[in-house]
């Protein structure tokens, strides 16, 4: 097996987690299934610095683990772990939906990929489609789902999808863009958690369709 | 020599099976005693039962047909031919002829079908409901498993089960994200199919008093409850021989061969353990939720055919 295969392979590792941050049932779930995808993420970081020769992305690595597998999932954990609302439990039936929905969305980028001619990343496009896959599901995360708090992972999981297209594609940069990707994720998910409580402690709901009225 | 061979191999198989069969089931038991904390059957007591109850009395119902009374031979000899073409202890199946992907879903479909239609022949109205909800399980699952079947025959590059189990024991081609999840799909199908606690709809204990085995006494019973133990075993090995045949028999001899039999009752025994601990954590399902469930699986399917496709 060579390092391009173990580079796809892990990359279809990142679709099974993020359904699983999506679906899973309370946050602190959803936090460790997060984790989890990070930490496939810093794999596929190694495993590409080894084989495409970019020394950088062991740096790159080392930053993503810091900060997305420990620093996000912890504040996630902690800030918003006790904050439930039993109403959004999830679906046995959506987790079915979502898993198709996930598939169609793979493929769909898959034939979008393969139309873009792409010499730097020629041997990759299958893990090129999966991170834009990636970053339409955590799209499809934020529309559809009710739960404020998945939303914030819906966040979370398209700034993964652009974090690995950015590694597939410019793997030369220089750490100053990742320094910059990860700090944005980690004050925006700061943010979103502060204001995910005061939403609960205000309103006492989760839930994004309930949010019509304004109260100070 | 070689097709000598080849037939002793596949009765030797299904015989195995066979006798094995009951032992399965004794374990899961045990097991599921010991997850209780209780002290549980002996091992062999399924053994007891079955030849006990040959012994007894058979009693038809007044208005049951030929059906009702070919069923229990016809559900037998149907899994006895599965368990005799697909691969366990070799690669390649035994019987090639038969160890197709679609002929192991038609049997399959044979099964459900005789099952079914014995528990409306039997005029019981649990019999009859216990049938009617086999048929649904039927609808549910035939999905997942032709798919996932699929998506292994396109991997392999062919619908023999031989041919699948060879591609499956070397992962060289580099496609491993859909063959795991193509094993996963198979898993889950296996599981249901294997008709333990959360899936067990049409035998339901507690609601249908066995659904489709209400009315049968004596031999035929004894030759029901063998096959249903036996349709166990064979989902369980056919997850094993085909997906999962790592340490399985290249070539025909007799120390390759012992060694293959080691490996598959290692991993018969993880995989009954595994199932005893899922069908022992989990309450019962509704039956109209069961739906739900089994969605899951036809999307891990799904998910392997997109992989397959995009190359992963």
């Amino acid at each position: 097996m060579t390092g391009l295969q173990l580079v796809n392979g892990l990359a279809s590792l990142l679709i099974v987690t993020s359904l699983l941050v999506i679906e899973a049932h309370g946050v602190r779930r959803s936090a460790l299934y997060y984790a989890l995808q990070s930490f496939v993420l810093v794999l596929i970081f190694v495993a590409l610095a080894a084989t495409v020769d970019a020394p950088r992305l062991f740096l790159w690595a080392a930053i993503a683990f810091v900060t997305k597998v420990v620093l996000v999932p912890f504040i996630m954990y902690r800030t918003l772990g006790g904050v439930e609302d039993p109403a959004l439990a999830p679906h046995r039936l959506a987790f079915a939906w979502s898993i198709l929905l996930g598939a169609a969305v793979v493929a769909i980028c898959f034939v979008v990929v393969s139309t873009v001619h792409l010499p730097v990343a020629a041997a990759l496009k299958p893990a090129l489609a999966i991170s834009l896959a990636h970053f339409f599901l955590g799209l499809a995360c934020i529309v559809m789902q009710r739960n404020l708090l998945k939303q914030v992972f819906g966040y979370c999981l398209m700034e993964n999808g652009s974090h690995l297209t950015l590694a597939l594609m410019a793997n030369r940069a220089p750490e100053l863009v990742e320094i910059g990707v990860v700090t944005d994720a980690i004050f925006a998910v700061i943010i979103m958690a502060v204001i995910g409580t005061m939403i609960r402690s205000r309103l006492q709901t989760l839930d994004v369709r309930q949010l019509t009225s304004l109260r100070g | 020599m070689a097709s000598y061979y080849v037939i002793i191999l596949a009765i030797g198989q299904g015989a195995a099976l066979l006798l094995l069969a009951p032992l399965a089931s004794g374990f899961s038991r045990v097991l599921r005693a010991k997850i209780h904390t209780r002290t549980g059957p002996p091992l062999l007591q399924d053994y007891r039962d079955i030849f006990k109850l040959l012994k007894r009395q058979e009693i038809v119902p007044k208005g049951a047909g030929l059906i009702f009374r070919a069923m229990p031979f016809i559900l037998m000899a149907t899994l006895l031919l599965i368990a005799m073409s697909m691969p366990v202890l070799t690669l390649a199946s035994p019987l090639s002829a038969v160890g197709n992907m679609f002929t192991f879903v038609c049997l399959l479909a044979l099964v459900r079908f005789f099952f079914s239609l014995s528990g409306v022949d039997s005029g019981s109205t649990f019999a009859g409901l216990g049938a009617s909800r086999e048929t649904t399980m039927c609808t549910l699952m035939e999905p997942v498993i032709l798919l996932a079947l699929f998506v292994a025959a396109l991997l392999a590059g062919s619908t023999d089960l031989g041919r699948i189990s060879v591609s499956f024991a070397s992962p060289s081609q580099g496609l491993i994200a859909a063959e795991l999840a193509v094993t996963a799909a198979i898993a889950f199908a296996a599981f249901v199919e294997m008709g333990k606690v959360p899936f067990d709809m049409a035998e339901a204990e507690q609601e249908l008093q066995e659904g489709p085995l209400t009315e049968y006494s004596g031999p035929g019973l004894a030759l029901l409850k063998w096959s249903v133990r036996l349709k166990q075993l064979v989902m369980a090995s056919f997850l094993i021989g085909v997906f999962l045949p790592y340490g399985a028999a290249a070539s025909p001899s007799a120390a390759t061969l012992l060694w293959a039999a080691v490996v598959f009752l290692i991993k018969l025994v993880v995989v009954f353990v595994v199932v005893a601990v899922i069908e022992n954590s989990v309450a019962r399902n509704r039956f109209f939720m069961t739906s739900h469930s089994t969605w899951i699986g036809f999307g891990v399917a799904a998910l392997a055919l997109v992989f397959y496709l995009v190359g992963l």
